[in-house]
């Protein structure tokens, strides 16, 4: 049997080490995730000197308490 | 199609007529490259005033230049060496502009916390230019790694058009990191490979 670790190790190993082109599926990929940093993360967490408020995560996590 | 493909399509129909305009009034792509700098550096000023979507209107404008100037080099035969080397430079001076802006609004507002952060970027955003031209000069090719100038130029819009720059810096300083790994990485490889062959 596989080691059941290495398919996420290779997945981290191949989002750290990039050869995948642009408007590749590998890349759009990425840009969600990064898309989703950005705009999810509350400011408030990053002490962000422009912007302030907890975003919709911390809308979120406001609502489940 | 993928998403970001559609986009990049989606982009391209306005660019094109201002390509053709270009081509049409015959304007030199090396001058296109020097207004883009120039457009920059407005936009770097609005993003030291903390006029963040000014300053996002403006690097649109600007970036046009910026990505024209080769295609329309090409459509007028007036593709040269110094040509690309001109681009190199200046995009390197509009890189840098951008986040002179960023740290001066951020010194401005005592914040040194993200000053380091925006500097750091900055010194990443290069080494990614500086390594890639550096290991090209010893191996064929080294475009590996996320963090390149179109990925850097349309996070900073996105940063200045939804007031999220500091997510934004912190995407640039990481990835530019691993993109600067990336190629070093890469080079090694790639130069042990051929001394290897050349062993054998």
């Amino acid at each position: 049997m596989k080691n059941p670790a290495a398919l996420p190790a290779r997945i981290l190993w191949n989002a750290f080490f990039w050869t995948y082109e642009r408007a590749s599926w590998q890349y759009d990929v990425m840009v969600i995730a990064i898309l989703a940093f950005v705009w999810l993360v509350p400011p408030d967490w990053l002490k962000d000197p422009t912007a302030h408020g907890t975003g919709p995560i911390g809308w979120i996590l406001e609502r489940m308490r | 199609m993928t998403f970001t493909g559609l986009i990049g399509r989606i982009c391209m129909f306005p660019l094109r007529a201002i390509i053709n305009a270009c081509v049409a009034l015959r304007i030199h792509p090396n001058i296109l490259t020097f207004v883009g700098v120039l457009i920059n550096v407005a936009a770097a000023a609005e993003l030291a005033s903390g006029h963040f979507v000014v300053a996002g209107i403006i690097m649109v404008v600007a970036n046009i230049f910026d990505f024209i100037d080769g295609k329309v080099a090409v459509e007028l035969s007036a593709v040269s060496k110094f040509g690309g080397f001109w681009d190199s430079v200046i995009d390197r001076f509009s890189d840098i502009a951008l986040f002179i802006g960023l740290i001066y609004l951020y010194s401005h507002m005592g914040r040194t916390d993200y000053v380091m952060v925006a500097s750091l970027a900055m010194m990443f955003a290069i080494m990614t230019s500086y390594t890639r031209a550096r290991a090209e000069s010893l191996i064929a090719k080294c475009k590996v790694g996320f963090m390149e100038r179109p990925e850097r130029i349309v996070l900073f819009m996105i940063g200045a058009f939804t007031n999220r720059m500091a997510g934004v810096l912190w995407v640039i300083l990481v990835l530019s990191i691993f993109t600067v790994a990336d190629r070093v990485i890469h080079t090694y490889r790639e130069l042990r490979h051929d001394s290897r062959e050349a062993l054998a």
